[in-house]
């Protein structure tokens, strides 16, 4: 599950899960929702993605984001599920999806970046929230 | 709402003591923060945390004068938009929050001979179609030309030039764009992979959002003389790029915040906010990422130089004409999110400072070395984008910009957000108001033309206003779009 956040000129997502690697993979969800026009996207194609864990949640957060944002970016590809493992030392994920199609996924925003503004990771009763905000 | 003191200082100049948050500590400003406003502006400047950033931005190290920002500050990752920092060179730091995410977005304006009576309805259709065509644009744009990594390393090493040197344009577009069109200290071996890659897939295409291209009309002269000396009369053809350095500049960005921020903590740099991240000028860091920067910057030439020549493509297609024969010249190419090493007199004194520019154009006044020749006597010219369906604008750099370290606005800027502005219209109306109005708008997809509705941005008129009444730059003359390929 995830929630769109809205500030003037920019855009985030908050994401939840029982667990942190669910809260990451709900993350990706809701940045591609944002940059297509939510339409459903089928797993085609499978890219196996590994993002070092070598500073705090949060940074790995906007390393996860920005390696998918990459992927977009070089190989025009979409996703729309994930698979997220996270170890001490590396996060190895798994994202499914296949070749963006404006018709069929719909027109969204252009994502430049993810940013470090109201960047949170936190664990609460019910488990996690992650929150960031990207650059449009 | 930010509640801080904003102390008139002057006509449009508004001051934030230096005293505002301590006079000891770590929160203590250096210097003092100035912003460039009229009064009926203050409200929606306090409306965001844009001022608290510029005062944020006055307790870095090595800042020098004042932190300065124009009336279309807003906020903005850890500088406000709008924002002008310069750092001494030797105490002073560098910082990609100064700069932005898309390095040397920017600006260029090309003129023509023909006149409104040249075109009708029909042709500008034709015309805006043929751009829309030939310049890829919109979400997932792909570029229409394959580089080598070899080549896209030699555009980030030699900006426009190369493409020039490429039959991409004439050789006499490159004296008429800012630093030439390259900054020589670029370094593409600073430059990541996934840059590269990123930057490859993007090469010549204007990208999404509020990025445009525009066919306009000259509607209004305000100074004779220097639009005599740019090439400009009223109701002459003009054509206007907005676009920067595409995935490639954002990638550099985030590449080095993850270094930055290493740095800060390295350097002992207290910062009142993380997104503030940076780093000595003659530290290793910084100095990498300023060459990583520079070849970004060197990108972004590249980018709006091969989209003015499928501009000249296009108008010889429909108009069967050459483009030399259409007088299709450049008359200048500005950036406005960009760190530079200039030389400026501070307290009477020469001094070499690293400007940041985020949201903010360079405005260097008459004799300026930097300046086309024949320019020089007039003044930089300074391009201010409006948004579709609103006017655009050219002033004149005057010397008195040199209190604002030679800077000027950038544009109108955000009151809306995109979802609020997709709930409030819809994008095929808005596109038949515009046609009432008499302009044709092909847009990469009718959401993005609700997002970007003129009623979305403050009024650029207001924010130039602004800066005419305070003397830095004066208006030469209006342009009001006719057509209009939106990413």
């Amino acid at each position: 599950m995830f929630k769109i956040i809205e500030h003037t000129a920019d855009i985030g997502i908050e994401a939840y899960g029982k667990t942190l690697e669910e809260a990451f993979e709900n993350a990706a969800k809701g940045m591609f929702s944002i940059m297509t026009g939510g339409g459903k996207i089928e797993s085609k194609v499978m890219k196996e993605i590994e993002v070092p864990f070598d500073m705090d949640e949060e940074q790995l957060l906007v390393d996860w984001l920005s390696e998918l944002l990459y992927i977009h970016d070089v190989e025009h590809l979409v996703f729309g599920e994930f698979d997220v493992k996270i170890g001490k030392e590396k996060l190895t994920g798994r994202a499914y999806g296949e070749e963006y199609d404006v018709k069929k996924h719909g027109y969204g925003m252009e994502i430049k970046a993810v940013t470090y503004h109201m960047l949170e990771v936190k664990k609460d009763k019910k488990g996690y929230v992650v929150r960031c905000l990207f650059d449009i | 709402m930010w509640d801080g003191p904003l102390e008139k200082v002057g006509e449009y100049r508004y001051m934030i003591p230096k005293s505002y948050k301590g006079i000891n500590g770590n929160l203590k400003m250096r210097v003092p923060a100035l912003i460039y406003a009229s009064e009926k502006m203050l409200p929606s400047i306090k409306k965001d945390n844009a001022p608290e950033q510029a005062a944020n931005v006055a307790t870095m190290p090595g800042i020098v004068g004042k932190a300065f920002a124009m009336p279309d500050i807003h906020w903005g990752y850890g500088f406000p938009i709008g924002g002008v920092a310069a750092f001494d060179e030797e105490e002073g730091v560098i910082s990609p929050g100064g700069v932005g995410f898309d390095i040397n977005c920017g600006v260029r304006l090309v003129r023509t001979n023909l006149h409104i009576g040249d075109l009708n309805k029909e042709t500008i259709k034709q015309l805006v179609d043929e751009l829309f065509k030939n310049v890829p644009s919109g979400v997932g744009s792909k570029a229409r030309i394959r580089l080598s990594m070899q080549e896209i390393n030699s555009v980030l090493d030699n900006g426009a030039r190369w493409a020039v040197e490429q039959g991409y344009g004439w050789n006499e577009d490159l004296e008429y764009l800012e630093e030439k069109g390259c900054m020589e200290i670029a370094d593409s071996t600073l430059v990541s992979e996934k840059a590269k890659m990123r930057g490859k897939e993007q090469v010549g295409s204007l990208g999404a959002g509020n990025h445009f291209l525009e066919i306009q009309r000259v509607v209004e002269i305000y100074d004779e003389e220097a639009a005599k000396v740019y090439g400009l009369e009223k109701n002459q053809i003009t054509v206007m790029i907005h676009t920067g350095s595409r995935g490639l500049g954002h990638q550099v960005c985030s590449d080095y915040l993850r270094v930055l921020e290493q740095a800060t903590k390295k350097y002992n740099i207290w910062l009142p906010d993380r997104q503030l991240a940076c780093a000595p000028v003659k530290s290793k860091e910084g100095e990498r990422y300023f060459k990583a920067m520079a070849a970004a910057a060197n990108f972004a030439w590249t980018n709006r130089q091969l989209i003015v020549h499928w501009v000249r493509q296009s108008f010889e297609h429909v108009l069967h004409e050459d483009a030399e024969d259409l007088g299709m010249h450049i008359v200048y190419d500005v950036c406005h999110n960009i760190a530079k090493m200039e030389e400026h007199v501070v307290d009477g004194k020469k001094m070499k400072l690293y400007v940041h520019r985020k949201g903010a154009t360079r405005a260097f006044g008459p004799n300026r070395s930097e300046i086309p020749m024949k320019y020089r006597h007039i003044g930089q010219p300074v391009l201010i984008p409006g948004d579709m369906g609103t006017a655009s604008f050219i002033l004149r750099a005057r010397n008195e910009a040199d209190e604002a370290f030679a800077s000027s606005c950038h544009g109108a800027g955000r009151v809306m957000s995109r979802n609020e502005a997709k709930r409030r219209w819809n994008g095929r109306e808005i596109a038949k108001i515009l046609e009432k109005r008499g302009i044709y708008v092909h847009p990469a997809s009718w959401t993005v033309m609700a997002e970007e509705s003129p009623d979305a941005y403050k009024n650029v008129g207001d924010v130039v206003d602004v800066m005419h009444g305070a003397g830095l730059t004066t208006k030469v003359a209006k342009m009001v779009p006719l057509g209009v390929v939106k990413g």
